[in-house]
């Protein structure tokens, strides 16, 4: 008995010394790869995320429109100034990874039947080069700069953090969030699923796979429109890819005592194996290969529909936040490799969709995405990064209009609303115009976390977002938009002086 | 819920019963549209940093904050420089070679004053890199505070004015300020709210003995001016106090100008001067010279005295506005007329406004 106990105590051992070791494999990957990108010289890397439908796909369709068109942007002080003389795109430099399908989705967007572009499903990478004068130094001199724009799902994002915690860790708070009344309802079918389960039974792929299946169809319930909940790790679980059906994602949280050792060969060594798997075969290679190298990162935030839900989403998107600055500091906790690395500078939280309120309102809105990132920038401290917070919108599909009702004056924008949305008992067939009233958001951001509700029906909101179809625009021509140039010149600005 | 918000709605635009802009309307429509077309405002969060500040701002960029670029004059005099020194150090070897081949207690006399000098040169030469850096740390300080201001961003506030407190922390007349400060960064405080605090506790007795010391530079001006011989001592005596004076401020407000210091600082003033030049002219030395002083129809000397205090008080207001740390926010920048408002009272340097000396 005991030499069993002296034979698994010296497995655990050999087991932490081999993640030492690959611990400091990765690390030197790392460093190589940092110290490669800085002898090829390649320009800034720029990633652009978000969680999925929160518009990552049009910003980055309207910023490269905006620059190759050489659209004028006011706030943007290398394009104010006239010092662009042209942006192109080149051939993407890394071989590996798909290229961002501009042409496609720019033409989507100012097709005859103006859609919005398919959603991001994978990684995709674009280079930008834009040419400028330098207004510095020794006078005015011709540069250019060449930026890689890195796009990529926010839920890989949320996946980093999982880097830092074990098996048993993850399990546990999985099903402590899962429990959490807005979650409770989702959930309940995979936590059915989960009773007189023994963690100690032996490893069948039958029973893995079956809860698997129960996890990942609560997790796309729970990303759906109506309940806009944010934070939903595994990031792949959403968005298989090439993966779906693959050991490393066929996996779910068990109940754990983690006091207990795992023994060998049951369900619940199978369990943790997969989960390390995943985050050998998936997350580290994110890591390594994109997100340790970007220089300046945009996230989207799409805070209107979480606000269309109700408190409970609005409160898990601020954890979601919350975990997405725990991932940029991840990169970080190394003293080894920070010294070697490139390090993100400039963090951009914005939330999209500006256009879907009036402009008065758009104080507001970043007043409660400020709220939202409170905590996520708290965490940012003494990291430093630079921060901001804005509310834009990349593709303005609205103009501004004022209702008079009933003795009211509405601030109130037009567009064309998608088919099917509703709002105050009107619904919508996205061929007709209309004035939209979207409701006031309240002057006190805190207030909005207050409640447990989630997927609120419209009555019980004070406010109703719905989507706008894109605008019409002239052709060759960027649509209008709003404060993409303040994003801009937050993101690139210094390196075009 | 009585006073609930509106409730959201829409109207579609072509609804009979809707009436938008200038289009037909029913007879009583059920809802009104009007577009707008004003654009969307740049930036919500508006920065309003007023125009006196950027014009200070815009002076210590080109004093106190200037980066060194290589220019040719700089290559020019450096080399110069590296060759005169290089000169020098031969001169001396060989000076110290020639003593000790004279005798060589005469040679080690030399080296023992060869080592004093280098001692004080070293010396000279610490100093005056502590105090030009403290001198643009100040500078800094205040550009970093009036962006703190404008955005009124509250952790940049509380550090900038930990900074501040940090600054006079060995100035025993400011521990009440100080304690009060620090209270109110432990307080919740806006950004914007927490600078002023600190402008009025901290920077206002500074402000005051700021003036006093122009005043009392700008009545001493004008009174030689008025009384001495010749003009060239005047001049020489005007150039001395203003040295005096701008280091006096300079010091007040926590710097400690060396020579490269004082040439920085007084690139700063020039460029202030310059900048305001246009305002200053309009609103006292043309209403001194149009309109001419009572001091100046009783004499020519005195006419000039007064012209001179003048000069000595605007330029310690652009050396006051240059060498504070932080912006003026609630507190006005003082004009020639706040510093020395017996220049203006007709009865010549009789009357001193301030108690202090």
């Amino acid at each position: 008995m005991q030499s069993v106990r002296r034979r698994l105590n010296n497995k655990q051992r050999t087991r932490t010394h081999l993640s030492f070791f690959s611990n400091l494999l990765f690390e030197a990957g790392l460093v190589a790869r940092s110290l490669g990108d800085y002898f090829a010289g390649g320009g800034l890397r720029l990633g652009v995320t978000g969680l999925s439908r929160s518009g990552k796909t049009v910003f980055l369709t309207a910023l490269v429109n905006n620059l190759i068109a050489g659209a004028r942007l006011p706030v943007f002080a290398a394009s104010a100034e006239g010092r662009i003389s042209r942006a192109r795109l080149e051939p993407q430099p890394d071989d590996a990874v798909p290229r961002f399908a501009y042409e496609e989705h720019l033409a989507s967007l100012e097709g005859p039947d103006r859609r919005w572009p398919e959603s991001t499903r994978r990684i995709s990478q674009l280079r930008l080069t834009i040419e400028f004068e330098s207004a510095s130094a020794w006078g005015a001199k011709a540069s250019s700069l060449p930026i890689d724009i890195v796009d990529y799902p926010g839920e890989w994002l949320l996946d980093l953090p999982l880097l830092d915690k074990d098996y048993a860790t993850w399990a546990q708070e999985t099903l402590e969030a899962s429990q959490t009344p807005a979650r409770a309802p989702l959930s309940a079918d995979w936590r059915a699923a989960l009773k007189g389960l023994d963690p100690h039974g032996g490893a069948e792929e039958d029973t893995a796979r079956r809860i698997a299946e129960f996890f990942t169809a609560y997790l796309r319930c729970a990303r759906e429109n109506v309940y806009a909940l944010s934070t939903l790790p595994p990031g792949r679980f959403l968005m298989p890819g090439d993966l779906e059906g693959s050991p490393a994602i066929t996996f779910a949280p068990i109940p754990l005592n983690p006091d207990d050792p795992i023994p060998p060969g049951s369900l619940a060594a199978m369990m943790q194996r997969r989960y390390e798997a995943y985050k050998t075969h998936v997350v580290r290679p994110f890591f390594r290969d994109h997100f340790a190298r970007l220089d300046r990162q945009i996230v989207l935030v799409d805070a209107l529909a979480a606000l269309n839900s109700g408190p409970a989403a609005l409160r898990d998107l601020e954890h979601a936040m919350t975990e997405v600055m725990r991932a940029f500091r991840a990169g970080r906790a190394s003293r080894f490799a920070s010294i070697f690395r490139p390090r993100i500078d400039r963090i951009l939280f914005a939330a999209t969709k500006a256009d879907h309120l009036h402009h008065t309102s758009h104080d507001r809105l970043e007043a409660i995405l400020r709220a939202l990132t409170t905590r996520a920038i708290a965490r940012a401290e003494g990291v430093g990064v630079e921060i901001d917070v804005i509310a834009l919108a990349a593709i303005r599909a609205t103009r501004e209009a004022e209702i008079r009702h009933g003795g009211e004056t509405l601030q109130a924008i037009i567009g064309v609303p998608e088919k099917g949305e509703t709002i105050g008992g009107q619904a919508f067939d996205g061929v007709a115009e209309a004035a939209v009233f979207p409701g006031e958001l309240p002057p006190d951001p805190m207030s909005i976390f207050n409640g447990e509700a989630i997927a609120r029906p419209e009555a019980d909101n004070d406010w109703r977002f719905v989507r706008f179809r894109p605008p019409p625009v002239a052709r060759g021509e960027p649509a209008p938009q709003i404060r993409l140039d303040r994003a801009l010149q937050f993101l690139l600005g210094d390196r075009l002086a | 819920m009585n006073d609930r918000p509106p409730r959201p709605r829409a109207f579609r635009l072509d609804d009979v019963s809707v009436k938008v802009d200038d289009a037909a309307a029913p007879s009583a429509p059920t809802a009104t549209i009007a577009s707008q077309y004003e654009p969307i405002p740049p930036a919500t969060r508006a920065g309003p940093i007023d125009e006196a500040e950027l014009k200070v701002e815009a002076a210590q960029k080109s004093g106190l904050l200037s980066r060194r670029r290589p220019s040719l004059a700089g290559l020019f005099w450096s080399g110069l420089a590296g060759l005169v020194s290089l000169a020098v150090g031969l001169w001396m070897t060989s000076l110290i070679e020639g003593l000790f081949a004279k005798a060589e207690s005469l040679g080690l006399v030399g080296v023992a004053f060869g080592v004093l000098f280098l001692v004080g040169l070293a010396g000279l030469v610490a100093r005056e890199i502590y105090a030009v850096a403290r001198q643009t740390r100040i500078a800094e300080m205040h550009v970093a505070l009036a962006n703190a201001r404008a955005a009124d961003d509250r952790d940049a506030a509380r550090r900038l004015v930990l900074k501040l407190v940090e600054l006079y922390r060995d100035r025993p007349e400011t521990a009440r300020a100080r304690a009060e400060v620090e209270d109110a960064t432990r307080a919740i405080v806006d950004g914007r709210d927490l600078i002023d605090v600190a402008e009025r506790a901290l920077i206002r007795p500074l402000d005051e003995k700021a003036q006093a010391e122009i005043a009392t530079a700008a009545k001493r001006v004008s009174l030689v001016t008025a009384v001495s011989p010749r003009a060239l001592l005047d001049v020489i005596f005007v150039v001395a106090q203003i040295v005096r004076l701008v280091r006096r401020i300079a010091e007040i407000y926590g710097g400690r100008p060396g020579l490269f210091g004082l040439l920085k600082l007084a690139r700063s003033i020039g460029a202030h001067l310059a900048i305001t030049g246009g305002m200053a002219v309009g609103d006292s030395v043309v209403q001194q010279l149009v309109g001419h002083g009572i001091a100046s129809r009783l004499s020519a000397r005195m006419g000039e005295g007064v012209l001179n205090g003048l000069l000595t008080a605007r330029v310690g207001a652009s050396a006051l506005a240059v060498c504070r740390p932080a912006p003026f926010g609630v507190i006005k920048p003082p004009g020639v007329s706040d510093v020395a408002p017996f220049l203006f009272s007709g009865k010549g340097g009789e009357e001193a406004p301030t108690g202090a000396r």
